[in-house]
């Protein structure tokens, strides 16, 4: 039975189906992995760049960052302190979640897009003590739209940094490279 | 076979000499056994509850537990003092040397045993290997039923199917309290923040805080009751110590 297979394997015939499965596979493969790399829908395309370029602080719109372990989300009542002055506002298709979100009174839901696993624990508050900037991480926001990843945050990224910020000093290294500073 | 010379000497320190960070004084006198400190453990740090049927085959999960003791025989019987038990933070720990995927390792920083759920392969070697008896091992994925899910604590990690994990001394409680010393540019104080159990416990019988400092509540009660280590011939240099008056 097994043998009779492999011979029909080896015509010609049997050749292309295995060709085709082949491809099949490693086409579906290619599309998952592309899925993983591309930033995740936001209910609005929320432009980085203009805002970034208006000269708006990243901390006033992520004002945990500095207090603590989120940096947050802003809520629309945030965005609407701005825009309600702004008349484009009320006409432009692309902010009609907002508005919509402002006078129905329910939250936006923005999607996370830098992420760690629920085994990691970050705070952002030690990385802005530290000196470290947003885009360190983050990327520049003045090049991107919606929020993208410039690197996969893994242990490698956050690790190569921490060695690299203890250099000779034994005792910071022992914490910044501890597992149990980020793992608990 | 391995003779005494083969092994490092120096790294091995002496009961006497060995210091660590943070620390626990219990005193079984004053503990009434309430269970308190286990039920407090179990919701800060997202224990699962494993239910009859696994319980039955003796996977319960807690991070501490009250072992009770009794004197004389049935029905003559006087109960003893309880004593919490929770995972010493041994300073030389046997659980560390055996785990083969580096997933209980000692932190440097903190001077306690590390259990990284991430590494973890789930061998058991640990527990097997823990004298106090005291990691629990995940051999299901534990579901809790609604509304439970909502108060999981969000600073702790929620363990998954096949991972060992053991008390912590609150870790997250530490980082905590560091991070927001280091906020206002001061040491942590002895006091500010303390693990659940001891937070809990109504009679206060868990005291925590730095072993090292011989100003700390924790070490002068162990100074003060002559605080006993448990299972010390095996050379554990455990960091929590007991008191037993009777």
């Amino acid at each position: 039975m097994i043998k009779r297979l492999f011979d029909w394997l080896k015509q010609p015939l049997g050749l292309i189906a295995v060709g085709i499965v082949f491809l099949a596979v490693f086409s579906v493969a290619v599309y998952g992995l592309s899925l993983t790399q591309k930033a995740p829908d936001q209910p609005i395309q929320f432009p980085h760049n203009k805002h970034v370029g208006f000269g708006i602080q990243c901390l006033y719109c992520h004002p945990g960052a500095s207090k603590g372990p989120n940096a947050g989300l802003p809520s629309q009542a945030k965005c609407w302190a701005c825009h309600n002055q702004i008349a484009r506002t009320q006409t432009s298709e692309l902010l009609a979640p907002l508005k919509n979100a402002v006078e129905s009174g329910t939250p936006i839901q923005w999607v996370p897009v830098a992420q760690v696993p629920d085994f990691v624990q970050f705070n952002h508050r030690a990385h802005i003590a530290a000196g470290k900037n947003c885009e360190d991480c983050h990327g520049d926001m003045t090049k991107v739209t919606v929020a993208e990843n410039p690197q996969v945050f893994n242990m490698g990224f956050c690790l190569d940094c921490h060695v690299k910020t203890a250099g000779e000093d034994k005792v910071l290294l022992n914490k910044l490279a501890d597992c149990g500073t980020c793992h608990y | 076979m391995a003779t005494v010379t083969d092994l490092n000497i120096s790294e091995v320190k002496l009961s006497e000499e060995y210091v660590g960070k943070w620390g626990m004084f219990i005193n079984q006198d004053v503990c009434t056994g309430c269970q308190a400190c286990v039920a407090a453990c179990s919701m800060e740090n997202n224990i699962a509850f494993v239910g009859p049927e696994d319980a039955g085959y003796g996977r319960t999960m807690n991070w501490i537990r009250i072992e009770r003791f009794w004197d004389g025989e049935y029905p003559e019987i006087k109960m003893t003092s309880r004593q919490p038990m929770m995972c010493q933070q041994c300073g030389h720990a046997p659980c560390e040397p055996v785990c083969p995927a580096f997933a209980t390792v000692h932190s440097q920083a903190q001077q306690l045993n590390l259990q990284v759920y991430n590494r973890c392969v789930g061998t058991r070697y640990c527990a097997n290997n823990c004298p106090y008896q005291v990691r629990s091992f995940n051999w299901r994925d534990y579901k809790r039923p609604e509304p439970l899910p909502n108060q999981f604590n969000p600073d702790v990690t929620v363990r998954q199917r096949g991972v060992m994990e053991k008390c912590t001394f609150c870790i997250q409680r530490i980082h905590q309290a560091e991070d927001k010393a280091r906020s206002e540019g001061r040491e942590v104080a002895d006091g500010e923040f303390t693990t659940a159990c001891a937070q809990v416990c109504p009679a206060d019988a868990i005291t925590f805080g730095r072993v090292d400092n011989p100003e700390s509540l924790v070490s002068q009660l162990t100074k003060q009751y002559e605080g006993l280590k448990h299972l010390p011939e095996l050379g554990t240099l455990s960091n929590v110590s007991y008191f037993k008056g009777g």
